[in-house]
């Protein structure tokens, strides 16, 4: 019988999860990498990369002496300015921009701002938005225009570039910290760091549409290298570069709101958190408010840079201006006497206690239910996981022989119908679940994965990751790895099956997309720091309250991509299937599907790198594994812990995008794409 | 008095891939086929095979062939858009494969224009701008940018349109604006790659009937280049056809429609209505001892044998035909005729 390649991949994996099964009573290194084996990877980095940034201090104090004049100058303006003066400027640029719509958009967000008593940190915040986002975007354009132009650097800028949105965002705050001291600034750099690579991406991008016709005529016309590249490419370009201004300022804003945690600054992310740490939920969920009204502002008006074509009459921008500059004359220039939001945030304290109070019993069981059901077993496995308080009975030895049996037995019956793979692959499941994930023996990790690797891009990428694995075994961040692959695991799994119901509903209808859309649009808009708030208002701080924040943040992808999927199959091919007598579900089934399923592979990356990003986020609100130790390094300013455990986190996102980039690919392939 | 060909290309190859111009040199051996076999072993892209060719000035040179054969990177090879691998490109007797980068820029603002097939017009900006593009690389004045623009705007017939836009315009539109654009620095030598196969055959036909207006005017000598065999013979004053990187045929158009050196040209040349093409020149024969006597129509050696057929078609001898001063020089049978026209059908 000859086995397909999947078949062979589940098989050897399989035997090997047997052969630790067995053999780990007796092996203790098989189930737990010994400590022995590990090598101090932590004091390494400290050492190594600490003297390293101790030589670059001074320079980085300078910088930060000298970054602190634009931002304290800007501070003072955006403090000091009245407030009717700064909301017409946003106004009159909304119009500029955008015409009434954004001018509209503008008076009312910063309206209310106003109103909502954080005026004075809103503009803290902005002011550092401000400065960062004009050093991402310089940089980001010199970064892609030296990718275009000079190709042997390009595929190294491109792995720095994917290194630098894989490395979670907590990492980058640590040895920032080191250098550039306790302040303010650390939250600049970070995010002008954390801005720059979706400009240069774009840039890179934008540069290397142009099309062919319009370069060479650039050529032919007698230009340059240099009239070519800014006179012709790069304005050419312009939509995509736009595209990169636009996602690297609500990179920058995300940042600066997470660098609140380093403290030391009384703007709106320090604020949420404050408030977050004392459960006045209230003013949390105002303050979170404040900060999606922000992210929206920002992200829709710096969108018209990349669709937009006409400016708006400049004289009514500084018509608008002018009003401003009059009323901050008449009205009380003192932003705090028209919070007007605190009654706002105490009816929702006491709405949500009263919620709770009512409803604690089910909130409560639902969380319950959720954790023991479903999160424990898969985290410890169920031989672990079902007790008495849990299940209500204790799990024997022989019921995990009586599932084994069950599951091969089912496995041969499909095994039997010529579905190896998947009879062996239900074993796997099988297994991993009487196990648990934080439980799961190495080898059979890195051999399944490896196995996974071998199938979606062959033995080089097999290779490439179970090495990468394998330096997570080695520093003795084995077990955190594992934990975080579990909560990250289960929400995927979540997300996936959620995400792609929702991405078939709206793809199915009309009216479900535009209920979906907008939620869609605002959940990708708000910075990850706010999704802590509402689940930390119903289920409290713990793993479960970390699961709903992922899952909310990362479901996003997988519906946009499974529903653009499913509605993109060419009307060829909807035509033919149509003429030959499908109905609605046998076109979904047989031709919308299939040839959605790159496009839902790839929803499911994006939704698997943005669980990971939300993963270390929801480390303040209580997981363990890795996103804990990097939280955890950078209140103790521990360079050593911090870079490692960001460096594991970012390992596992890499070998997560690659391997489901194999299998995409591989459809693409198969579909002739 | 000899004047050197406006463009002279001699030995001329173009090979995609790694250390291409060192494998060629390994692989030199007596003809091109088993060169480009060489290189194809060796993963390399044969693109353009060996290409001997002259356009004299003010000719208008049309090289033809399937897409996919070389045409584009024949033309590239030619302006130096890409980097030849190996062989001599002369324009006005000057080897461009020698020139500095400088002098390059020189001879594309100053002596050369290029029209692309998908317009290639810089999207951000007017048609004017767009017209007036290399008279700035120039770097002649603003006024005089201008006004040179609107003076070629208005031979391409697009007055009135100059502050639109490129996104704003058809088709037909644009590929004025690229002709437009190309023809602002007056350049001695122009070259057009397919620009007029993106758009529709109206369109199309009216475009080529302006192109050759234009050129009666400004005599250009120009590298055309069609996939369609009726553009090349409508344009042409002389026609290379390249199959597979390779230049097999050049001739004027009644060479290439009466004698294709291989099935290949015969296949293009399959569809064309012969009788439009084939002059009668090509079909009579001397006068035999006994002269023609008698009330004749009119044949005349420039003829086309569709209209020559309309004239004598009721006729069954042998007609004379004379020269453009009414002088007999040959005649031709009904016979000549049918067999001219019906090698179509076979
Ligand atoms: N930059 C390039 N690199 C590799 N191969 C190329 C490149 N440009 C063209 N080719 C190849 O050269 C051959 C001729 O292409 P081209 O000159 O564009 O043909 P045409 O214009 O006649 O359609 C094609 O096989 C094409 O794939
Ligand atoms: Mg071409």
């Amino acid at each position: 019988m000859s086995l397909t390649k999947g078949a062979w991949a589940a098989l050897i994996t399989v035997l090997v999860g047997a052969l630790c099964l067995f053999l780990e009573p007796h092996v203790d290194w098989l189930g737990k990498w010994p400590a022995g084996w590990t090598l101090p990877v932590n004091d390494w980095i400290s050492q190594g990369l600490g003297a390293a940034l101790g030589i670059l201090k001074p320079v980085a104090r300078f910088f930060a002496w000298l970054l602190a004049f634009p931002m304290d100058g800007l501070t003072w303006l955006l403090s000091q300015s009245p407030w009717p003066l700064t909301i017409a400027s946003v106004t009159a640029l909304g119009w500029r921009l955008g015409g009434w719509k954004m001018a509209l958009l503008g008076a009312v967000g910063f309206g209310f701002v106003l109103i909502s008593g954080y005026w004075l940190q809103s503009m803290r915040t902005l002011a550092l938005v401000f400065v960062s986002v004009p050093l991402a975007l310089l940089m980001g354009l010199a970064i892609g225009i030296l990718a275009y132009e000079v190709p042997r650097v390009k595929s190294g800028v491109n792995v720095v570039l994917d290194v630098m949105q894989t490395v979670p965002t907590f990492a980058y705050l640590t040895p920032l910290l080191f250098l550039f001291g306790f302040g303010p600034v650390v939250g600049l750099v970070a995010s002008a760091i954390y801005a720059a690579p979706p400009m240069a991406r774009n840039t890179l991008l934008g540069l290397e549409r142009v099309e062919h016709d319009i370069r060479e005529a650039a050529i032919m016309s007698g230009g340059t290298r240099r009239q070519q590249l800014f006179l012709v490419e790069i304005p050419a370009a312009a939509n995509q570069i736009m595209i990169g201004v636009n996602q690297s300022l609500m990179a920058a804003l995300s940042m600066v709101i997470i660098a609140a945690v380093i403290g030391g600054f009384d703007d709106i992310g320090w604020e949420v958190l404050l408030t977050m740490r004392k459960a006045w939920f209230g003013q949390a969920f105002l303050a979170g408010l404040v900060i999606v009204v922000f992210a929206i502002v920002i992200d829709r008006m710096s969108a018209t840079l990349a669709t937009q074509r006409k400016a708006f009459d400049l004289r009514i921008s500084g018509a608008i201006v002018g009003i401003g500059a009059i009323l901050s004359f008449i009205v009380n220039p003192d932003s705090t006497s028209y919070a007007m939001m605190g009654g706002v945030a105490a009816s929702v304290d006491t709405a949500v206690g009263t919620f709770t109070a009512n409803n604690g019993a089910a909130l409560d069981s639902f969380k319950n239910g959720a954790m023991f059901y479903g999160l424990l077993p898969l985290r410890i496995g169920l031989d672990q996981a079902v007790l008495p308080f849990t299940w209500g009975f204790m799990w024997q030895p022989q019921y995990s022989l009586w599932l084994f049996g069950v599951a091969i037995a089912l496995g041969a019956v499909l095994a039997i119908k010529g579905r190896v793979a998947q009879g062996i692959v239900l074993i796997i499941a099988v297994g991993i679940l009487e196990t648990g994930i934080a439980d799961l023996p190495w080898p059979f990790v890195l051999i399944g994965v490896g196995a996974l690797g071998w199938m979606g891009g062959g033995w080089k990428l097999a290779r490439l990751i179970t090495i990468l694995l394998g330096t997570i075994l080695l520093a003795g961040l084995w077990e955190r790895a594992l934990l975080s692959l579990y909560l990250s695991g289960a929400s995927v799994f979540a997300c996936a099956v959620v995400g792609g119901l929702l991405g078939l509903w709206a793809a199915l209808s009309k009216t479900a997309w535009a209920i979906i859309r907008p939620m869609c649009d605002v959940l990708q808009t708000i910075p990850l720091f706010v999704f802590l708030i509402p689940v930390l208002m119903f289920f409290q701080i713990g793993e479960f309250s970390a699961f709903l924040a992922i899952c909310m943040y990362a479901v996003v992808p997988m519906i946009r991509y499974t529903r653009h999927g499913l509605i993109s199959t060419p009307p060829d091919m909807v035509e033919a299937a149509v003429s030959s007598g499908a109905t609605r579900w046998q076109m979904l089934r047989e031709v919308r599907a299939p040839y959605a399923a790159p496009s839902i592979l790839l929803g499911l990356n994006q939704t698997i790198l943005y669980a990971f990003a939300m993963l270390v986020i929801a480390a303040l609100i209580g997981t363990t594994g890795l996103g804990q130790s990097i939280y955890l390094a950078l209140g103790q300013a521990d360079i050593g812990m911090g870079i490692s455990a960001g460096a594991a986190m970012a390992i596992l996102a890499f070998i997560a995008d690659r391997l489901v980039q194999g299998f995409a690919e591989d459809r693409r392939k198969a579909l002739g794409l | 008095m000899s004047k050197a060909p406006a463009i002279e290309v001699e030995g001329l190859w173009q090979v995609f891939g790694e250390k291409a111009s060192d494998i060629l040199k390994e692989v030199r051996s007596a003809d091109t086929r088993s060169i480009a076999t060489a290189l194809q072993d060796k993963g390399l892209i044969p693109a353009v095979r060996d290409a001997n060719f002259e356009v004299h000035s003010g000719e208008l040179f049309v090289i033809m062939g399937l897409s996919g054969s070389g045409k584009s990177t024949l033309i590239r090879c030619i302006s130096r858009l890409v980097e030849p691998t190996s062989g001599a490109v002369r324009i006005d007797g000057e080897d461009i494969l020698q020139a500095s980068n400088s002098r390059l820029i020189e001879l594309r603002r100053r002596k050369l224009g290029m029209v692309f097939q998908h317009f290639g017009l810089f999207p951000h900006m007017s048609v004017a701008d767009n017209v007036a593009f290399p008279l700035k690389m120039q770097g002649a004045g603003k006024t005089e940018r201008r006004a040179r623009a609107l003076d070629v705007i208005k031979l391409v017939g697009l007055e009135g349109r100059e502050s639109a836009y490129p996104r704003e315009l058809s088709g037909g539109q644009r590929q004025r604006v690229g002709i437009a654009r190309s023809l602002a620095v007056n350049p001695d030598i122009w070259f057009l790659d397919e620009p007029f196969s993106a758009l529709d055959p109206l369109i199309r036909r009216q475009l080529q009937d302006e192109f050759l207006n234009i050129q009666a005017t400004l005599k250009k000598s120009i590298v055309f280049i069609t996939h369609d065999i009726a553009e090349a013979l409508k344009l042409a004053d002389r026609i290379a056809i390249m199959r597979d990187g390779e230049v097999v045929q050049i001739g004027t158009p009644t060479q290439i429609v009466l004698n294709p050196v291989d099935d290949y040209v015969r296949e293009f040349a399959r569809d064309i209505p012969k009788g439009r093409h084939m002059t009668i020149s090509e079909v009579m024969e001397p006068v035999g001892d006994n002269p023609l006597a008698g009330d004749w129509p009119e044949l005349r050696t420039g003829m086309s044998l569709e209209d020559a057929l309309t004239q004598c078609a009721a006729t069954f001898e042998a007609v004379p035909v004379m020269d453009g001063d009414g002088k007999v020089v040959g005649q031709v049978r009904p016979e000549s005729f049918v067999k001219a026209l019906g090698s179509e059908a076979t």
